[in-house]
């Protein structure tokens, strides 16, 4: 695997140069931070005449940055939904820190890392969409980070970056650090506000969108961390920069989650449109022990499973990898060898569902229950071959009839896995017995 | 007006409404577990799902288009859509069940999910026959289960609190009850714990629900997760009868139901009325089914060397017209009652006024604090604007004492209230004769009493009561009494007029009938022994003649009372 197949869309990306995670020491620091250049995007913003909150989003439209949190929506198009500024109406802004999907865990690397990147890209939405209060939301795991946050936050305070008449310019805004509980679904947009409204974490039935009616029914904008960490990035280098880099119609640098067999898993920042081959034989090391790739799930649990006879020239951007038969999700790749056991891979990641539903609708609430027991019970073969069709048809029960995309997340894998391991899963079964002309039973020998 | 087309009919609506309530009040029967009219929205069950679309409009000029038939072009959501969320608009085009297959589906579907961990007890379940759950599993639900697992286990016979069990296997999770305690009562002692196929309510830590109307959410809950204390396991919903009348705990005179079997009172729900209690009863209303039960008089009695003796009804009528004889009108104290209709106080008053008595008193029973600003009232008798409007004189235990031992008072006659319950001494009836209209035999007036008649009750009887608010409502007989009257047999509940009187209706029973008389019919017989004969053929002709003669009761018929009842103000102002 010499050279870079031509169908990447991330240019020459041996020699990138990162711009979220930069290699820089004590990165997290303050001080350290802004000897780097650090807020200086939202010194312009905030003085100068260049930069209205207009003119911001505006730019931010123009870069195509895409959301982070797994469904690529497009966010400058997302914060022209909030409604026009009312003096008597809070608005809010929330960061979803909650990353709890298996195979991800990137947010994680920023939040350590590089949290002040992303303080300004959230003092700088603020600042767009003339927002008084951001919660950070970040998942209750991440205590450590949340800790060291909390502490930089603070000296943020004390320096008059955050708080009341931010570096004098008469623009104030609050940043305030929330701690989940340890639920996966607190991460779905809706269930975190109710959750940050000290409610059980019911997702809401949309409409109406959080721009309408967000926490405590006011006008709210809901980013991921990465996306929010990308904003001053494109306020210092321009639109175009960020648009220039990897994938033309979902660009900008992606943070991707390598996980499973590969010799070196991680996260690793690259341009968009990466191919998922240099991804895994080059970023990562390499199959774990010289293996053979099996499969692999791009983009965090719930996107469908791809056979590795399906990744070839397939790149990391939302439109190649759809065409391809699955979703960019959150960069999040799952990536297999030949010795897996399909069926046990999904026996876990259906518990998983099982386990985090948070059973407010009938079908999602049972479906992923069910759904769990008759992968376990093939697992231990003792399942019937008629089990997979009852599991694809309880997928065509859950798949869009719920409040949350939970539902859906928690069918596709099994949807995907079984339709594209199905010989797998029927190697599984028990053997079908059909009846002989004769009234005695023979084994029959599963088709393929 | 705008229109949506459900299943190619046209509707016409006004203003915003969702479009399940749309279909409900127009006939068309959509299944739906988690939708309460009076609750937010939470679109959890999704049994609700519809096919729904909307006119295509040009992007430019904003004008519908239309096909080459020139109908307009109609795009359905990708998904479907639950019909308890969705806001109807104008040209909306909706399919159920009738005319979609996808929806037919997905219903069937959704009832498979939640039988899958339901427990199937039906047998042993007081929701069963009335279960939305049950009759929608039937209606629109699979024919089996294709589920072959161990169903989840959860807590059950668990007492949330002093009225309420919960069996958390049989919840579907529909919050309705939490969203009750949230919305409605407010008093969010219930909230749902666990995660997932675990959820179920559940109070707070170190908290009861005690919630003065906890029971409201055994009513709405779908299923038989939460039931009555008091009355699970009494009784199969299909071997009662309901009667629609009011309670008689308070002043608020909210709508009910008496559900009865052999002439029991087996259980008591609210029945809707928006102007009174909309869906709701306090506990306190449900709770009272022992009085209409025990204790119940077995007939007349006179007393006779120096004891209550059984007696007839018409030798103890004329007992008491005797005792009436034999002193002078400016002798005789009438008390009232805020227990007893209109109608049974208004004849009172009549033979008051015949034997040149004074106007009759009534007891107030006014409980200070005891109210809300809902449903409870400090006033705990169903009836004290009746007495007020007819002209009662309102009076308290001590001023009754202190009138007795006056002295002028040679007899009182007190219709169906306790006056030493009430605080009179008992001591101060002596050598007084009495006469005492009585609901139970724990009356404490009742050893003073020289002829105690035994008087029907609110579920025995026909009559009326005004609410505090002045809502003038009239009950109906919920079972039988001993002895024969037709207009109590022509208002009881039946299945259908031309088969009145057959074994197949509930109340048709011999069991557990009680041996009192409606005091509307026992005042005019003890009248007519006086020489003063009022003849009326029951209390719809009574309630004519106060309608006419009161000013404050104008209109109030029994035909425009009907089923809801009326605002007085508002009737007489009509009239
Ligand atoms: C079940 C579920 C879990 C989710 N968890 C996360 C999460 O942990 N972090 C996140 O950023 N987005 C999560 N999302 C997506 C969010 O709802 C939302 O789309 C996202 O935060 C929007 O940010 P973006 O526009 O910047 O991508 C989840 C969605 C669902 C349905
Ligand atoms: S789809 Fe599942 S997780 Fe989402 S709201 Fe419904 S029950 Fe909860
Ligand atoms: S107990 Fe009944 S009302 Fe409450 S959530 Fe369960 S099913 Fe609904
Ligand atoms: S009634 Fe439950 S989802 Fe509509």
């Amino acid at each position: 695997m010499e050279a870079t197949n031509p169908t990447s869309k991330a240019g020459d990306w041996r020699n990138y140069k990162r711009v979220l995670l930069p290699p820089v020491k004590d990165l997290h620091q303050l001080e350290v931070y802004e000897d780097n250049g650090g807020y200086k995007a939202l010194r312009d913003v905030l003085s100068g005449d260049k930069w209205d909150p207009q003119s911001v989003t505006a730019e931010v439209k123009k870069s195509n940055l895409r959301g982070r949190g797994g469904a690529c929506f497009p966010t400058g198009l997302k914060w022209t939904f909030m409604p026009p500024v009312d003096p008597d109406v809070p608005r809010f802004l929330c960061c979803n820190g909650d990353e709890s999907e298996p195979g991800t865990f990137k947010d994680r690397q920023l939040m350590e890392y590089n949290p002040h990147l992303l303080f300004e890209g959230i003092l700088i939405a603020n600042y767009a969409m003339t927002i008084k209060t951001c919660y950070l939301y970040v998942r209750g795991e991440y205590a450590q980070w949340i800790e060291q946050m909390e502490a930089e936050l603070e000296k943020l305070y004390k320096k008059g970056y955050v708080g009341e008449n931010i570096m004098g310019t008469g623009f104030s805004t609050d940043i305030v650090i929330h701690k989940g509980a340890g639920a996966y679904i607190c991460g779905e947009e809706t269930s975190l506000m109710e959750s940050l409204e000290g409610k059980r974490a019911y997702p809401r039935i949309k409409p109406p969108f959080p721009a309408q009616k967000g926490i405590w029914g006011y006008p709210t904008t809901i980013n991921n961390v990465e996306t929010l960490a990308c904003v001053p990035l494109i306020i210092n280098n321009g639109a175009d920069w960020y648009s220039g880099i990897g994938a033309e119609k979902h660009p900008g640098p992606v943070l991707y989650g390598i996980s499973g067999h590969v010799n070196k898993p991680g996260v690793y920042e690259y341009p968009s449109g990466m191919l998922i081959t240099d991804l895994i034989y080059e970023v990562a090391g390499g199959m774990r022990g010289g293996k053979k790739l099996k499969a692999v799930v791009p983009g965090g649990s719930s996107v469908p499973i791809m056979k590795a006879d399906m990744i070839d020239g397939v790149t990391m951007d939302v439109d190649t990898i759809r065409e391809a038969g699955s979703m960019m999700g959150t960069a999040g790749m799952l990536v297999m060898d030949e010795d897996t056991d399909m069926v046990s891979f999904l026996r876990r990641i259906t518990h998983f569902y099982h386990h985090e539903s948070c059973g407010q609708c009938t079908p999602c609430r049972e479906g992923t229950g069910w759904l769990e027991n008759l992968v376990t019970r093939i697992d231990r073969g003792e399942g019937n071959l008629r089990d997979l069709d009852l599991l694809i048809d309880l997928c065509d029960q859950m798949e869009g009839r719920t409040v949350c995309a939970l539902a859906d997340a928690a069918a596709w894998p099994v949807r995907w896995t079984v339709t594209r391991f199905r010989e797998e899963f029927e190697a599984k079964c028990k053997p079908a017995v059909f009846p002989t002309g004769d009234g005695a039973t023979e084994a029959a020998v599963p088709a393929t | 007006m705008p229109k949506v087309t459900i299943d190619g009919n046209v509707i016409e609506y006004e203003g915003r409404e969702k479009l399940l309530q749309l279909c409900l009040d127009d006939g068309v029967e959509l299944p739906h577990f988690c939708y309460h009219p009076s609750m937010s929205v939470p679109a959890n069950c999704r049994q609700c799902l519809v096919e729904v679309g909307m006119p295509v409009k040009n992007r430019e000029t904003g004008a519908l288009e239309v096909d080459e038939n020139g109908d307009p072009v109609i795009r359905f959501f990708p998904k479907l859509q639950t019909g308890c969320s969705m806001d109807v608009s104008d040209g909306m085009v909706v399919k159920t069940h009738r005319t979609s297959d996808l929806v037919k589906r997905a219903q069937k579907d959704n009832l498979e999910f939640l039988l899958v961990n339901h427990p199937l007890d039906c047998p042993i379940c007081d929701q069963a026959g009335h279960c939305p759950l049950q009759i929608q599993a039937y209606k629109y639900g699979p024919e089996g289960s294709r589920f072959e697992f161990r169903k989840v286990k959860k807590p059950k016979r668990v007492k949330l609190g002093p009225r309420v069990m919960l069996d958390a296997e049989r919840c579907i999770n529909c919050t309705r009850c939490v969203r009750f305690t949230d919305e409605i009562s407010k008093s969010h002692q219930l909230t749902i714990i666990a995660r997932g196929v675990k959820n179920y309510p559940m109070t707070p830590p170190g908290m009861e629900f005690d919630d003065p109307y906890s029971m409201n959410t055994t009513d709405i809950c779908p299923v038989g997760a939460l039931t009555p204390a008091n009355t699970r396991f009494q009784a199969r919903q299909w071997e009662m009868a309901p009667t629609p009348s009011i309670t008689t705990t308070n002043a608020k005179g909210a709508n009910c139901f008496y559900w009865t079997r052999d002439n029991l009172i087996m259980k008591i729900t609210p029945r809707q009325n928006l102007q009174v209690n909309e869906y709701w009863l306090p506990d306190e209303d449900r709770l009272v089914l022992d009085q209409f039960n025990n204790n119940r008089p077995e007939g007349p009695q006179v007393r006779a060397d120096g004891g209550l003796q059984a007696s007839t009804w018409d030798a103890a009528t004329a007992a008491a017209a005797d005792l009436l004889d034999a002193v002078d009108g400016s002798e005789i104290l009438f008390v009232g009652s805020a227990y007893a209709t209109v109608e049974d106080n208004y004849l009172l008053t009549k033979l008051a006024s015949a034997l040149g008595a004074a106007t009759p008193v009534y007891l107030s029973h006014v409980e200070t604090g005891h109210g809300d600003d809902w449903l409870r009232t400090d006033d705990r008798t169903p009836n004290t604007q009746g007495c007020e409007r007819l002209g009662l004189t309102r009076t308290d235990a001590a001023t009754l004492q202190a009138q007795l031992e006056e002295g002028a008072i040679k007899l009182v006659y007190v219709l169906e209230d306790d006056l030493v319950a009430s605080g009179l001494a008992a001591g101060a009836l002596d050598g007084v004769s009495v006469i005492l209209h009585h609901y139970n035999t724990t009356n404490a007036t009742l050893p003073a009493a020289d002829v105690a008649l035994p008087a029907a009750m609110v579920v025995e009887t026909v009559g009326t009561f005004v609410s505090e608010d002045g809502h003038a409502q009239r009950v109906r007989p919920a079972k039988a009494i001993k002895g024969i009257n037709r207009t109590l047999m022509m208002e009881t509940g039946k299945s259908r007029t031309d088969m009145h009187g057959t074994p197949f209706d509930r109340w048709h029973n011999e069991s557990h009938q009680v041996d009192c008389q409606p005091s509307w019919e026992t005042l005019p017989a003890i009248a007519a022994l006086l020489g003063h004969p009022m003849s009326y053929k029951g209390p719809k002709q009574i309630m004519a003649e106060v309608a006419a003669n009161h000013d404050a009761f104008a209109g109030a018929t029994y035909d425009a009372m009907g089923l809801e009842g009326v605002r007085l103000e508002e009737i007489g102002e009509a009239v």
